[in-house]
């Protein structure tokens, strides 16, 4: 008896998600989001820019396959451009959903729980967006297969000492295990919604997606093997893509590039962006579906911690960078941070110190952290922040490197734009229709969350 | 309440063991240390800086290790802070004696840094560049920076962790939480100029933006397994053989585990990208490394310091074990002196490989006088924070 009344004066730690909720009200309020026949008109809003912006995407794409790449702004020297920046961009940005569902399921972390699914899907359809860029920029993408090491008449290998080759191989593992661990991870909810909905068509297609879940112990047992070996994988994914990455620069030896600490500034890099994007994501949708008792501002302010700690991170990568510039005593190495500060790119290298450096020293206040409003203009800056500090790393450089007679300087085109523009209305497009037809959230571990859920939880063997 | 039937206080026959400890490893390393000082005397010219600096950034490393873990376990909470508070706050308070010890770097900057010579630094038009930071005054003026901004971090959270135990106030965690994150930041950029001054800056042309962050994985991990050590050490005795579960190990091997990833990750990157690179300015570092017995340490950190320690700690009974964890954890430090030495060695030698007998007496004479050092310290306050917040949560820890 003593001891039931020691459990029950434990300080317990803050809970995560709100009280007042049974296994039965989580389940609906999830479910109710996909099975329900009334669609917000904030979704049919956002999922039609989206859809427009798609087709802005496909009209951009056939010109360029019509007329090849030179309607792009690319010219001796900037070949990389906008193509490059972009796929660097959102490969970053799909790191933070696999920092979520892989590294923070290892650690315990069990906050993650209520974020993790759509996290995974935002990395999804940003691992799918930027895999389109290197195949557009090649050219003549129709030959992108010559990058694997296929069997063929010619006796012709990839080089494999060139890091772009190893971006084939570590961006498609990357897009094969987070699509796995995904759809692993949805196959109890698929089931749910199969129980739950009253069409058949929609039965029918859940029911073919769950795999005949059936949620015995057998195959829970099977699908926490699953889930823990799949995130045992994917832990060094979120390292490893961006690491390969950033080799696509420091390899070559342009002033600027190679630098040695650019793998893990890279990934801290592609975790603050990511993070910026959940955030980007989730403060509208729990406004708009009403989930503020699932998403709660504890998540929020987790994930600006998150943001500030890789923010800080990337200043330090900065303050290096400039100081190993002059400590260098290259003048080739010099010339490339001078001509980022104060040359033709000088206002975007600032306006990327403003959004990346100084704008996130507002997140150590908990005032900030504490309103979903500002949180979300602060991620908007950072994500725009992250885009031009891409920008100024590949443009930068190769605008200005050794021999000032082959210097050129990159302007965009429209159709830069526009398909930059296209691969986000594709991102919305593909999101809110996760949005619409899966459970945003995962239902089944939100449960685990419960108080309810506790005992079986601690008798659970970890 | 586990808390109130606990004793933190060290009881007698550890605390008779402890001053055992103390005197006899405190003997040996003032011995070894002045027969360091005979060498200074007697041996080859130069070979006691040589052999002293590398052996007191190893264990300079260590306390400031101890400093960042515990900062960082009040920026993030959890169960294994509460367990390594006490040691991590004792090792913190080696740093005045750290300050020190410190001095015979300054006598023998002339010795170990070319830069500080007029004659060299003007026939070199690369080393006139850097002069305006490579220069003696600049040099002391930045250690004595670093060292005030360590001694403030442990001063003041052993000063609140010392009111806390007093007084049972949650003010003092606040104020400790309140320094973590800014200390964090101070240590990272601290620990990044410190390296390049008194490591990189031996070979003054070579430059590399990783070797900061080499230094911060490489006290992350010292530290970690020196933690590890001592906890499974002081597990033998009361209180904390009643304390320390498997599931604290777990938690402190999984940390350990990461360090070495971390560090390997960030040395294999850097070889990586200078390698491919290939260019005059950078490839001397690892030529110079990779030749004669070098090679031969080069490749014993490969496999001591990255393949050995990650293979064996990928296990979760090992990690829970706690004879097997302090073993490895014993094996990573041992593993860690040689990085160091691989490290600020060569530049010193000339590229020649010439471990000196000095090299051993001033490691032990440091290490000693540190250790002896580091158990006076332990030994004045009780082995857990008596008002932790999560204390209650630590001693369940593993428990349920």
């Amino acid at each position: 008896m003593a001891e039931e009344q020691d459990l029950l004066e434990r300080p317990e730690r803050p809970e995560i998600i709100a009280p007042g909720y049974t296994f039965g009200t989580v389940t609906d309020q999830i479910s109710a989001v996909v099975l329900t026949k009334k669609t917000p008109i904030f979704w049919t809003a956002c999922f039609g820019v989206g859809f427009a912006l798609l087709l802005l995407f496909l009209w951009s794409v056939v010109l360029l396959f019509a007329k090849g790449v030179g309607i792009w702004g690319i010219r001796p020297p900037v070949m990389w451009g906008f193509a490059i920046t972009n796929f660097v961009w959102w490969i970053g940005i799909g790191h933070a959903g696999t920092l979520i569902s892989a590294i923070l399921l290892l650690l315990n972390q069990r906050w993650r729980n209520s974020i993790n699914r759509f996290a995974e899907a935002m990395t999804l359809f940003a691992v799918a967006c930027a895999g389109m860029f290197p195949v557009l920029h090649l050219g003549r993408p129709w030959l992108a297969f010559w990058l694997f090491p296929y069997p063929n008449t010619m006796a012709i290998q990839p080089n494999f000492r060139s890091p772009l080759v190893w971006d084939v191989f570590a961006v498609s593992t990357y897009a094969t295990i987070s699509a796995l661990f995904w759809y692993v991870g949805l196959m109890p909810d698929l089931a749910t919604l199969r129980d739950r909905t009253t069409s058949r068509f929609a039965r029918f297609t859940y029911g073919i997606m769950a795999m005949g879940w059936r949620g015995s112990a057998r195959h829970w047992s099977v699908y926490e093997t699953a889930s823990l070996l799949l995130a045992g994988l994917a832990t060094p994914l979120v390292l490893s893509v961006h690491t390969v990455v950033s080799f696509d620069f420091t390899i070559a030896i342009v002033p600027g590039w190679h630098s040695t600490f650019f793998p893990p500034y890279f990934v801290a890099g592609a975790i603050y962006c990511g993070f910026a994007m959940v955030l980007a994501l989730a403060i509208p949708l729990r406004s708009v579906y009403g989930l503020k008792g699932l998403i709660t501002d504890k998540h929020l302010d987790n994930c600006g911690k998150i943001m500030l700690a890789t923010g800080l991170i990337v200043a330090y990568a900065y303050l290096m960078e400039i100081f190993t510039a002059w400590y260098t005593a290259n003048v080739y190495e010099h010339e490339a941070i001078w001509h980022r500060m104060f040359g033709p790119y000088a206002s975007s290298y600032w306006s990327l110190v403003m959004c990346n450096i100084i704008a996130p020293q507002f997140l150590w206040f908990k005032k900030i952290r504490g309103n979903p409003v500002l949180l979300f203009i602060w991620a908007v800056i950072v994500l725009v922040g992250m885009w031009l500090e891409r920008f100024v790393i590949i443009v930068s450089s190769l605008a200005q490197d050794y021999m000032p007679s082959s210097w050129g300087l990159f302007h965009a085109t429209r159709w830069d734009w526009a398909t930059y523009l296209g691969t986000i209305g594709l991102f919305m497009f593909l999101f809110f229709l996760f949005i619409r037809v899966l459970p945003m959230i995962s239902i089944f571990e939100v449960r685990t969350l419960l108080p309810q859920a506790k005992v079986e939880e601690e008798e659970a063997p970890r | 309440m586990m808390a109130q039937m606990l004793n933190f206080e060290i009881p007698q026959d550890l605390a008779r063991d402890l001053k055992q400890w103390r005197t006899r490893i405190g003997a040996v390393g003032v011995i070894a240390l002045a027969l360091t000082l005979l060498g200074a005397l007697i041996g080859p010219p130069g070979q006691f800086f040589r052999s002293y600096l590398w052996s007191y950034v190893l264990f300079l490393g260590v306390s400031l290790g101890c400093l960042a873990w515990l900062m960082m376990q009040y920026l993030t909470g959890g169960a294994w802070g509460v367990v390594i508070r006490r040691p991590a706050e004792a090792a913190a308070r080696t740093l005045p004696l750290l300050a020190l010890l410190f001095i015979p770097i300054v006598i023998g900057v002339p010795t170990l840094y070319s830069w500080s010579h007029a004659n060299i630094v003007a026939a070199d038009p690369v080393l006139q560049h850097k002069s305006m930071y490579l220069n003696f005054p600049f040099f002391l003026g930045r250690a004595v920076f670093y060292f005030l901004g360590w001694l403030f971090c442990s001063w003041y959270l052993n000063r609140w962790s010392e009111n806390e135990d007093r007084t049972a106030s949650p003010v003092a965690h606040q104020k400790m939480a309140a320094l973590a994150g800014p200390g964090v930041l101070f240590w990272g950029v601290s620990v990044t100029f410190m390296s390049i001054d008194w490591v990189m800056s031996l070979e003054p042309h070579w430059f590399s933006t990783m070797y900061g962050l080499l230094f911060i994985a490489g006290q992350g991990l010292s530290s970690m397994a020196f933690l590890i050590a001592l906890l499974v050490l002081l597990s033998q005795y009361e209180p904390m053989s009643r304390i320390l579960t498997h599931r604290h190990l777990h938690d402190l091997g999984k940390l350990l585990l990461a360090a070495v990833m971390v560090w390997a990750y960030f040395s294999f990157s850097q070889f990586l990208i200078i390698w491919t690179g290939n260019l005059p300015e950078e490839i001397p570092f690892y030529l110079r490394r990779l030749t004669g017995g070098w090679w031969w340490l080069a490749l014993l950190l490969v496999v001591g310091h990255f393949a050995l320690p990650f293979a064996l700690l990928l296990s979760r009974d090992l990690k829970r074990n706690f004879k097997l964890i302090s073993r490895i954890a014993i094996f990573i430090l041992f593993m860690r002196a040689v990085d160091i030495y691989w490290q600020a060695a060569p530049d010193t030698t000339n590229g020649v490989f010439a471990p000196s007998w000095m090299d051993l007496t001033a490691f032990i004479g440091i290490g000693g006088i540190w250790l002896a050092y580091f158990l006076t310290n332990l030994a004045q306050r009780p082995l857990m924070p008596l008002h932790d917040p999560h204390l209650e949560e630590a001693l369940e820890h593993g428990r349920e």
